[in-house]
């Protein structure tokens, strides 16, 4: 009986082994657009996290490698922390941290502090329900500069806005689906940038930049090898974002900037790697196919790289 | 573990840094005012509250072009100084003419008409702090 599912298993993995090498391909041949790359709202899934549950404490770090517009290359790591408090309750925070390289130069400071609960509802026919609520507090009011330069937000650390987080997620057998909103409730962003000045028409004018909230979703699919060494978590991502942002202008009017709402979608494939009981290593690989016309906040990427590593005690 | 800990905040210090680009090393964007240029309106800073300001806005004209230039001009540091062409001695109807910088003469856009603009302002942006007026005189 034992090895029958073990072949069954092994069967299964072939089959979706097969079927994810198509959705690379597929992605791969998509050319440069929006990517996930929002410390925000891209990365909270995380707080749902619900499959360790022997250990109370559960450390993680990580570095994230992205391609951003125009020539902007960077580096972001994080640190993260989460305290599970019972079998329901637990409580992640985060700090962020971004180097963006390009022609502007480099720049690298904190991004943001994250806070999120996360409630987990009792398991009813395989399927189990949790709930998150989060705030992201900014380190910087994101008007970073280089040499007296204003800087585009795509060199910005943070967006400088005080947001809050909403969402909930549902787990039945081998995925995953999320639901979150991502909304600025305070704005704090001060940002000075203006294309008339900035000597490139690569990035749009932010000056006094106002963000619109997004809506996520997220479906992921879960497999792991015979020895459970390896886990596969390839998933797709829905980014709307609820409406257009805006700026003001160099004649003190605010304009919208047209074309920054709408849909991106993007493909993610997480592989991880169990060290131990308490330890695994994870690279995370993200590449847009869908994107908004115009992406003022820097939030674009056409390849992401993360590279993770856990610990539980 | 814990020396993990410690060294996370080290290595984020060391991160800590910023290095200038093609497009923002000094100088860049220096707009000479040309021998030809006839000046058409000047005025002198005077500083708000607890600032020290010196030296002169003035407006010269170059074919259908007008710059700002400010002469012998220096003024208490602040975090995000801009200079704003304003319609009055306080920054709410103005042109943002871009930070202030240790370049001293600011184009203006084309499609301004100068002569609504009675005012050139040095403004905090980020705190929203006025630092100096220059009301504008015809020459």
């Amino acid at each position: 009986m034992k090895s029958k599912i073990h072949e069954y298993q092994k069967n299964n993995f072939k089959v979706m082994s097969k079927k994810l090498a198509l959705i690379l391909v597929v992605f791969a041949n998509q050319g440069f657009s929006q990517g996930c790359s929002d410390a925000g709202i891209c990365s909270i899934n995380k707080g749902f996290t619900t499959e360790e549950k022997n250990f109370k404490n559960h450390i993680e770090i990580a570095a994230i490698f992205g391609a951003g517009e125009s020539d902007v290359r960077y580096v972001s790591p994080y640190v993260s922390y989460t305290k599970r408090f019972n079998d329901r309750f637990s409580f992640t925070s985060k700090v962020t941290f971004s180097t963006a390289t390009g022609s502007f130069g480099t720049r690298s400071q904190f991004g943001d502090a994250f806070l999120i609960g996360n409630y987990s509802f009792k398991e009813k026919s395989k399927k189990q329900w949790s709930a998150l609520l989060g705030w992201k507090f900014p380190f910087t009011a994101s008007n970073l500069k280089i040499n007296g330069y204003s800087l585009p937000l795509d060199y910005q650390s943070s967006l400088g806005t005080v947001d809050l987080f909403l969402g909930t997620n549902l787990n039945y057998k081998n995925w995953d689906f999320n639901a979150a909103l991502q909304i600025p409730v305070f704005n704090l962003n001060k940002n000075s940038y203006f294309k008339e000045y900035g000597g490139t028409d690569d990035f749009p004018s932010t000056n006094l930049f106002e963000r619109k909230s997004d809506a996520l979703l997220r479906a992921t699919y879960s497999m792991k090898t015979p020895n459970k060494k390896f886990t596969f978590k390839p998933n797709v991502l829905f980014i709307y974002h609820l409406g257009e942002d805006s700026y003001e202008n160099i004649f003190s009017q605010r304009e919208n900037i047209k074309g920054s709402d709408g849909l991106t979608i993007n493909g993610n494939l997480i592989t991880s790697y169990s060290i131990s009981k308490q330890s695994s290593i994870e690279l995370s690989l993200a590449t847009p196919f869908v994107v908004r016309d115009v992406r003022p906040d820097g939030l674009t990427r056409s390849f992401v790289a993360g590279l993770q590593y856990q610990y539980s005690f | 573990m814990k020396k993990l800990f410690k060294l996370i905040p080290i290595l984020f210090l060391i991160l800590s840094c910023q290095e200038e680009g093609e497009l923002t090393r000094t100088p860049q964007n220096i707009v000479p005012i040309t021998p030809t240029a006839i000046l058409k309106y000047y005025g002198t800073f005077e500083p708000t509250s607890g600032i020290a300001v010196a030296g002169e806005a003035k407006i010269y004209q170059e074919g259908t072009q007008y710059k700002v230039k400010l002469d012998n001009f220096s003024v208490s540091d602040g975090p995000d100084l801009k200079v704003y062409l304003s319609k009055a001695a306080t920054p709410t109807d103005f042109v943002n003419l871009g930070n202030l910088t240790s370049q001293t003469v600011y184009p203006i856009p084309s499609s301004v008409n100068i002569e609504d603009y009675s005012h050139v302002l040095i403004h905090c942006q980020q705190y929203s702090h006025l630092f100096a007026i220059a009301e504008l005189i015809q020459n």
